[in-house]
Formats: structure tokens, C-alpha cells, sequence
């Protein structure tokens, strides 16, 4: 007792050097551990997306692609797949296809063209407004919202596709109707529009100031349009009415399709059917891709944890060379205590505790930023990994 | 006083028990009528089978508030007709996994209307396909909606307590026998100028042979001026002795009619059930009609 308070007095006394080397001793403990949970947390966050995506459908091609921007909205562009393929697994009923259609963006953020079905199969929760009912509506991830400062009640315009095609798609106003509680994800990050909207804004279906009416397109009565129409780039309730598609549905096109199967079995079917390699259609297991994504980076771990470890040899061993040379520094300090009838053993005592005191202090400091970051991982690799797509 | 309370307190238990029933079971929404009046049969008291479209409102052209969407949303099974009928949903958001379009399997039985043809921009001609929607006139092509009903029915598994393949021969039968009736009575309109206030008709026609030729009158108001000189006109076309109408119009309009030598034949299109009578019922008192027809 009376060597640790003695030990506490002279710490305080001599309390900057001290404090610095609590401070590096609680560096090189902290940051092993800390990377150690950022570099679990991004692992465990990449693998739970493409855990949580069984199957994904697209066109033929780099795997990575269509997973990066399916799963992670990415600024890849796969080509597309026709809503043929969505129906074709619909008409099988061996799963649910949900589209997921990436090809535009709107201020720095991807928008997300889907069905009703996403927001289930996600489990997104709207924090705000309500959720995607008309043509046109726009519902914005937490990090949306955040970022640009908008809510429901403002609007998003879609960003042209190539500014030197005047005559191509035209920009869509978006009204927001709501915004999605944060998920760490990267739906996040994205604009949620009915699949419906994106069409719209790639000039798939349009709306017209005075020409046919829905009514009259389905009750079959004729009419001829002029000629130079003007397209809206606003879904009002005044012109919604006007918006109609060219074509067949089935034509339509979308980047990618999520596929829910409703067995194993199932997966297994479906997994086969597209087989033939040269079908234009793969059905990939994005869990596999990300893993081999995953353990390509993390090869990169083994390396960062040898340099860690002789980061902390070297730095151990240099708070050691300090505190030695402390010791040699207080060589007259502990003869006086000697002569003053203090034994070999006591003075051992003393110094002992001065260091198990340093030691502790810097192993609470390094435990309580160690807690924090493992509190603040899934929102901070939720934030790094965005940053990457 | 002891019993009094006794039997309040049962009478709230009760109202509690059947109010949490009530919300327990599942929601259907439909399109138009016949898919309602099929649902209600195939799930009998299993399910709320909810028509949501507003009387006197087209439900081809209903425009849900944002209520409704968020109520259609919410259901467990949203019936649509297809082939164009409800315009709506193509600029409403729907969830797909239960939606379900009750003609998928028909559409090489579509009729075709009149195309539209227009241009905008620089992107040349393009045309707009009409579709005949009016499937459930044709009794054969309301029993395939029916299987198809049911089997979204028993996919999404919101038939407990019913034998949904029970109540689909049941249905199937009462169409059966509707059909077989209609065929019998439409020999008396065998080579029979038809002239339809409104083009509804089309797969009736198809299915018995009619020659039908449409007006776009609006249903049951009283004529204008230019509608009876374009009746005058299409009768003096096609010969026609034949009238039906969509709903039935004021008295004197028949009479005008009538005068025009034209037999009146109230024949309801069911989008929306007519009068209070059931869908069988409405369409067996129009064929009826047709078979008491005194044709020159």
C-alpha cells in the first residue's frame, strides 16, 4: 500500500513523462485491437450482404460488376437483363425476383429503380414521410438525407446520362416522400424509386401535354398526335395521368435481379437452369463473389498483422529502454533511499509499482477506446465501405 | 345488478374476440367486381375480399388517393384483371410478391382494339395497343380467372379452414352452367344486328357469335341530341334490332329507343355489381332478357 502511494506520488510529481508514456502504451495497445475489430466489422458487413442476397440474376459477364452494383450500388453499369428474365422466375415459382434497376444518379447518389418487394426483403424501415406509392416518388437512405440536407418535401433531379445527348434521357424531378431509417448499409446510400420511375427516366415511359389519354389508349378509340410533343420532366397529379410505356413490359429493362428462392431445393433448380454458358443470363451466388472479394483483401491482413506485431515489439521494447534509463537517471535518487534504510527488495517494490501503475492506466485508456470503437464499427465501416463505392 | 355486469362483460369479451378475429384475417384487393364476387366465393368467410374502387366510378380509370395505395399496399393479395383493365397501376408503386395479374395465362385470347399511332421528339412513330379488358363477359374466360384466383389463393396459404379446390369446382360449375344457359339464350340473337351503347362487349361477342357494333354513350344518362342521330345513323348501317345497354338509362330513353325499332336489352358489364344482385345473378337476368326477345 504504502509503495503504491509512493509510486503515485512520484508519477504525479513527474507527471508529463508520465502521462506520454501512458499515452504510447495505451497507442500500442489500442491500435492492434482497434484495427483488429474495423478489419472483423468490414469483413463480417461485406459477407452479411452477399449472405443476405441468395441469388442474383444478370447478363453474362464480370461477376464482380453485377454484384458491386446490385448489392452495393456501385457506379459499375452491367449490361442489363430484359424484365423477361424477372417474369421467367416469377412463372417458375421457384423464388421471388425483385429487379434492382442502377443505371442513373442523382446528386452524387445512385437511384435505385425496384418493386415494393425490396423494402421487404431488406427489412427498410421508413424513419420519415412514407414509403413509395405513385410514379415519380422518391424514398432517400439515411446517409441521402443527411449528406444533401433533404427530407420529405424537397425534391432530387436525376442526373443526364451524357450531356451531349440533347435528345436522350431527359432529367427527372423526384419529389421526396420519405426517408429510411439508417442500416449501416449501403441502402443507405441510395434513392429509392419504383422500377416504374426509372423507366421513366430513361425515356421508356413518358407522359405527353395534349395528345391521347390512358382512357382513350384503353378504351381502343383512335387518335393521331402532332408531331413535336413536349415531354414532362415533372410527375404532377395533373399530368400523371398522361404517363404511359412503349412496348411490352417483359422488354423493359433492369441491371440486375435479386433472386429469393423458397428452398434450397429451389436455388438448386434455378441454379441449374442457367448453366449454359451461352445462356446471356447467369444466376450467381453473391455470397461466393464477396467472399473471394473479401478474402483477396484480408490477404493483405496477414501482412498488416506482422507489421503490427513488430511495430509493438519495437515500441515495447523502447518503453522499456526508457524506463531503464529512468532508473539509471534516479540511480542517486533510490542510494538515498538505501541509506535511509530501505531495503533492496523495497526499492524493487517502488519501482514495480510505478510501472504497474503506468501499465494499467494505459491498459483502461486503451480498453475504453477499444469499446468505443467496437460501439461505432458498423456505422464507421458502414461509412468507409461507402466511401469505396 | 351481479348479472347485468356478468353480461356486459361477456357481450365486451365477445366484441373484443370477433374485432380481433376480424383483424386477424387476411385482405384481399380486387380490381373490379367479378375478381371480388370469385375471391368471396373461393375464400368464403376466410379472408375481407375488399373492392375498393368508389360506385360510379370507372375502375378502369379510378385514380387511388394515397390512402388507397397504402391500403391496397398493405394487403395480403391484390387481384388485378390485366389486359390493360385497371390504367392505375401502371403509375402506382405495388408490391410484386402479391400481386397477382388474373389473365397471365390468356393473353394469346386478348382482343385487340384499335391502335394509336404518334411521335414526339426526334424518337419517330410509335403505336399504343388497345386491349379488350372486359374478360369475365365470356363465362369460359371468367373460369380461368377464377383458377387463377385460387391458385394465388392457396400459394400465399390464406385459406386456413377452406377447401379452396372445393369452392373453385362450385364456382367452376355455376360458370359452367351460366355458360351453357348464355349459349342457349344467344341463339336468339343469331344473325342479329347488335348495337352496344358503350365497347364493352367484345369478348362476349367472341364467345357467342354476336355482331355487336359500339357507341361510347356514357352509362345511364339520358342521351344528347348527337347520340340519338348516331344511333339513327348505325342503325340504318348495320339493320340493327338489337340495343344493350351498359346500365339501364331513364325510362324515356328506352322509349326513344324502342320508338327507333330497337328491342332494349339492360346488359350490365359488372366492373361494379349491379343493384345488389350478385354476379351470376346479374348476368343470368341479362340473358334472360335476351331469350324473351320478340326479334322481326
Amino acid at each position: 500500500m504504502n509503495a503504491l502511494y509512493l509510486a503515485f506520488a512520484y508519477l504525479r510529481y513527474h507527471w508529463a513523462r508520465s502521462l506520454i508514456l501512458t499515452l504510447v502504451a495505451a497507442l500500442i495497445l489500442f491500435v492492434p485491437v482497434a484495427t483488429q475489430i474495423l478489419l472483423s466489422t468490414s469483413e463480417r458487413s461485406l459477407l452479411a450482404r452477399g449472405d443476405a442476397t441468395p441469388l442474383l440474376l444478370g447478363s453474362r459477364g464480370s461477376q464482380l460488376d453485377l454484384t458491386m452494383a446490385a448489392l452495393y450500388f456501385s457506379d459499375e453499369k452491367p449490361d442489363p437483363v430484359t424484365m423477361e428474365a424477372v417474369e421467367s422466375v416469377w412463372d417458375s415459382g421457384l423464388g421471388i425476383p425483385i429487379p434492382v434497376h442502377t443505371a442513373f444518379a442523382s446528386s452524387g447518389f445512385r437511384i435505385v429503380g425496384t418493386t415494393l418487394d425490396y423494402f421487404d426483403f431488406r427489412n427498410l424501415q421508413i424513419a420519415y414521410g412514407r414509403g413509395l406509392s405513385v410514379l415519380g416518388d422518391a424514398v432517400i437512405g439515411a446517409d441521402v438525407a443527411a449528406t444533401l440536407g433533404k427530407g420529405v418535401g424537397d425534391t432530387l433531379v436525376s442526373s443526364p446520362e451524357n450531356l451531349f445527348d440533347l435528345d436522350g434521357v431527359y432529367p427527372l424531378e423526384m419529389p421526396i416522400v420519405g426517408v429510411l431509417a439508417a442500416t449501416n448499409t449501403p441502402d443507405d446510400q441510395a434513392i429509392f424509386v419504383d422500377i416504374k420511375t426509372a423507366w421513366v427516366i430513361q425515356g421508356i415511359g413518358h407522359g405527353h401535354e395534349d395528345v391521347v389519354t390512358v382512357a382513350e389508349i384503353a378504351a381502343g378509340s383512335e387518335a393521331v398526335a402532332n408531331a413535336a410533343v413536349v415531354q414532362y420532366q415533372r410527375i404532377t397529379p395533373e399530368n400523371i395521368d398522361t404517363f404511359h410505356f412503349h412496348g411490352s413490359q417483359d422488354d423493359f429493362p433492369t441491371s440486375a435481379v435479386i433472386v429469393v428462392p423458397n428452398d434450397t431445393r429451389a436455388a438448386t433448380i434455378l441454379k441449374g437452369r442457367y448453366l449454359d454458358g451461352e445462356n446471356p443470363v447467369q444466376l450467381i451466388e453473391p455470397a461466393g463473389v464477396i467472399q473471394g472479394l473479401v478474402d483477396r483483401i484480408f490477404r493483405i491482413k496477414s501482412l498488416l498483422d506482422a507489421v503490427t506485431t513488430i511495430i509493438a515489439i519495437a515500441a515495447f521494447a523502447a518503453i522499456g529502454l526508457a524506463v531503464f534509463l529512468s532508473y539509471r537517471l534516479r540511480a542517486r535518487e533510490i542510494a538515498t533511499a538505501v541509506k535511509l534504510g530501505a531495503r533492496k527488495g523495497m526499492v524493487l517494490r517502488l519501482l514495480s509499482a510505478e510501472t504497474i501503475t503506468l501499465l494499467s492506466i494505459s491498459i483502461i485508456i486503451a480498453a475504453i477506446g477499444a469499446s468505443l470503437v467496437a460501439q461505432n464499427a458498423e456505422s464507421w465501416v458502414g461509412w468507409l465501405l461507402s466511401l469505396g463505392a | 345488478m351481479t348479472f347485468a355486469v356478468r353480461l356486459l362483460s361477456t357481450l365486451v369479451i365477445a366484441i373484443s374476440a370477433t374485432f380481433a378475429h376480424a383483424q386477424d384475417k387476411p385482405r384481399v384487393v380486387t380490381a373490379n367486381y367479378p375478381l371480388q364476387y370469385m375471391a368471396e366465393r373461393l375464400l368464403d368467410d376466410a379472408a375481407d375480399v375488399v373492392f375498393p374502387v368508389p360506385e360510379g366510378v370507372d375502375p378502369s380509370f379510378w385514380r387511388p388517393s394515397i390512402e388507397d395505395i397504402s391500403a391496397i399496399q398493405s394487403s395480403d393479395l391484390i387481384l388485378l384483371n390485366g389486359a390493360g383493365f385497371s390504367t392505375w397501376v401502371d403509375r402506382v408503386s405495388l408490391p410484386r410478391a402479391k400481386t397477382v395479374n388474373t389473365s397471365a395465362g390468356l393473353e394469346d385470347q386478348f382482343i385487340v382494339t384499335e391502335s394509336i399511332t404518334h411521335s414526339h421528339g426526334d424518337g419517330g412513330e410509335h403505336s399504343h395497343e388497345g386491349l379488350a379488358a372486359y374478360l369475365w363477359l365470356d363465362p369460359t374466360l371468367a373460369i380461368a380467372q377464377a383458377e387463377s384466383v385460387a391458385e394465388a389463393i392457396t400459394a400465399r396459404g390464406l385459406a386456413v379452414d377452406i377447401d379452396v379446390g372445393t369452392q373453385l369446382s362450385a364456382l367452376r360449375t355455376d360458370l359452367e352452367a351460366l355458360d351453357a344457359l348464355a349459349e342457349t339464350s344467344m341463339v336468339n340473337l343469331e344473325d342479329t344486328a347488335i348495337i352496344a351503347t358503350h365497347p364493352r362487349y367484345q369478348y362476349l361477342a367472341r364467345r357467342y357469335d354476336l355482331s355487336i357494333t359500339s357507341l361510347e354513350w356514357e352509362a345511364g344518362a339520358m342521351p344528347t341530341e348527337a347520340d340519338w342521330t348516331a344511333l339513327a345513323d348505325l342503325v340504318a348501317q348495320t339493320g340493327a334490332q338489337v340495343l344493350f345497354w351498359e346500365a339501364a338509362p331513364p325510362a324515356e330513353a328506352m322509349d326513344t329507343a324502342a320508338d327507333m325499332g330497337l328491342e332494349n336489352v339492360v346488359f350490365p358489364t359488372l366492373a361494379h355489381a349491379e343493384g345488389g344482385r350478385d354476379f351470376l345473378e346479374s348476368y343470368s337476368e341479362a340473358i334472360s332478357a335476351i331469350a324473351g326477345l320478340q326479334l322481326r
